[in-house]
């Protein structure tokens, strides 16, 4: 479908493409994937003839593209970038029939294709249709700008890091949708993106770029498992960002400000100090001070005498948890449990600190969107 | 009074503005366009701003007599470069990634311009057309001094003949102009910047 040459780009002295040689089957999606500067965006935007190389030849289709008009090359090709690049002037039906306008396609045709794209991605389309994208949120936006290059039914979408700028939430859904578009309509995809994450999960060939070279082209499971270079396997360790937040451990979410008292505290005494801070429960320590359980309002109530220390109550058996487990152990104990905080202990089993479902959901939060 | 004066005077206005949007929005397409002659054409218009409106029209009057003629061109020659330079700066403004997407995809550049690039300039290029406006009104005085009439002759014969009337009556209708136009154009802009 795409073959490359002996592509060679350069500016100046600095050589961006050496002499690239690849091709990609009808129906495939490919990843070019890479550091920056490696030459990945340039041997995208040499398909569509936007950069012009200066050696080696590009067959689309079987055809050499530098002999064919790039108007009518790009009108075959369909085109998604990181900007979006809606145009701001026309409505959202607008913008998806602006290749199929200029290939002369009815009206009633447009409108139709608008409603069968749009329902694919789940937009309705009386909703939608008429509004301009300055009203759609970025991740519908960038939903358009794929409608939008596929709208003229062309048989190779390109596409620029399209989901770069959106948040990962937004990023994870589109990519599940362009999955089923092109398993629903075939298309050969080609795909730049600088997350390995991304180039996993929607590849069925990535081509690893680096210094104007090809490093490997290789299917996702060959490349995690035998990757070519030091350098590819440290970018997938490096990128691989969800890899690295599995280490954080339960210490990492601790709530230090822990309210704690003595065994040998009277009654009266623990009853005014969670009055004075506002709670229902008092982390309970041994003489030594070690972890001995947890003292709940409920429980002197039930003790029914003021007299006497918190030692003579049974302590509640809250759940706890060691400040080197692994958070994720944690988080699914804590899930599981009734109690409204979890008890982190040290090593020598004193008390760290706490962790409540509120500061576990921040924590989550922080893994899904990064740090807020 | 003779209100027909401020007729001519808004006449005058209006005929150079509009030939000024005539040659200035294609040599700012151009500059946009083409980057080899785009210092040029920016140089020609800020060179024909800086010569005084004054002898500016002395010197058409050389070749073209006195006359209403003399007068709109050294106006038009004179508005050029707002609307030049705000044609070439809004097209150039345009956000590169709806450049990019418009050619990714295989519109040409005319195609561009004129459903794209040209729609979404719009509002600066309007600024340009308001700042020509209101500069014109103003450099239009001079139009007496090469037989153009205008509000410069109630003014020029105000001061000639020590009519304080006159004077007042002329200034006035300048500043209003001014005045009327600015709000009104500044007014249809805010409304063109919302849409894009």
């Amino acid at each position: 479908m795409i073959r490359f040459e002996n592509v060679r780009k350069q500016y100046g002295d600095n050589i961006v493409l050496k002499d690239i040689s690849f091709h990609i089957e009808p129906g495939e999606f490919v990843v070019l994937i890479g550091p920056s500067g490696c030459g990945k965006t340039t041997t995208l935007k040499s398909i569509n003839r936007l950069i012009v190389p200066e050696g080696g030849k590009i067959y689309v289709d079987g055809k050499d593209i530098s002999k064919i008009d790039p108007v009518q090359l790009r009108r075959g090709i369909g085109y998604v970038i990181q900007q979006i690049g809606l145009f701001p002037n026309m409505t959202i039906e607008q913008n998806i029939g602006v290749v199929p306008k200029r290939l002369d396609y009815s009206k009633e045709e447009i409108t139709k294709i608008t409603k069968d794209l749009m329902k694919m991605v789940g937009m309705d389309y009386d909703q939608y249709a008429n509004k301009y994208p300055s009203q759609l949120s970025g991740g519908q936006q960038q939903r358009i700008g794929v409608l939008r290059a596929l709208a003229a039914s062309p048989p190779i979408v390109l596409m620029d890091e399209p989901f770069g700028a959106l948040d990962p939430m937004t990023r994870t859904v589109l990519q599940k949708e362009i999955l089923s578009l092109q398993k629903k309509l075939k298309k050969t995809i080609v795909f730049v993106t600088h997350d390995m994450d991304e180039a996993l999960d929607l590849a069925d060939k990535i081509i690893f770029m680096n210094e104007g070279n090809i490093a490997q082209i290789a299917s996702p499971e060959e490349m995690l498992n035998n990757p070519a270079s030091d350098m590819i396997r440290d970018f997938m360790r490096n990128t691989s960002i969800s890899a690295e937040r599995l280490d954080l451990t339960a210490g990492d979410f601790t709530k230090s400000d822990v309210v704690t008292a003595y065994k040998d505290k009277s009654i009266r005494a623990a009853t005014d100090i969670m009055a004075r801070n506002k709670i229902d429960s008092l982390v309970i320590k041994n003489d030594d001070g070690t972890y001995a359980g947890v003292v709940t309002i409920k429980a002197i109530r039930r003790h029914g005498k003021s007299t006497g220390t918190i030692g003579d109550l049974k302590p509640y058996e809250n759940i706890t948890a060691s400040i080197k487990e692994d958070a994720k152990k944690t988080f699914d104990k804590f899930y599981d449990s009734p109690d409204n905080f979890i008890v982190v202990l040290n090593e020598d089993n004193t008390v760290a600190g706490f962790i409540t479902k509120s500061s576990m959901a921040i924590a989550m939060a922080d893994t899904l969107w990064g740090d807020m | 009074m003779d209100f027909s004066i401020v007729w001519e005077h808004l006449f005058l206005v209006f005929m150079s503005v509009l030939f000024s949007l005539i040659i200035g929005l294609p040599l700012g397409v151009l500059a946009y366009l083409k980057a080899p002659i785009r210092k040029i054409i920016l140089w020609i218009v800020e060179v024909l701003q800086t010569i005084p409106a004054l002898a500016l029209l002395g010197l058409i009057m050389i070749v073209f007599g006195a006359g209403k003629l003399t007068v709109i061109i050294g106006l038009v020659l004179y508005s050029l470069l707002p609307i030049v330079h705000n044609t070439y700066i809004g097209l150039q403004g345009v956000d590169s990634g709806i450049k990019e997407a418009g050619k990714g995809m295989g519109l040409t550049q005319m195609d561009r311009l004129i459903s794209i690039e040209i729609p979404l300039a719009f509002p600066m290029i309007f600024t340009g057309i308001r700042i020509a406006t209101i500069t014109t009104i103003g450099a239009a005085i001079f139009a007496t001094s090469v037989g153009g009439g205008g509000l410069g002759s109630v003014i020029y014969r105000g001061i000639r003949t020590q009519n304080m009337d006159l004077i007042l009556f002329g200034t006035l209708a300048l500043m209003i102009m001014a005045i009327f136009f600015d709000i009104l154009m500044t007014w249809v802009n805010k409304h063109l910047e919302k849409q894009v």
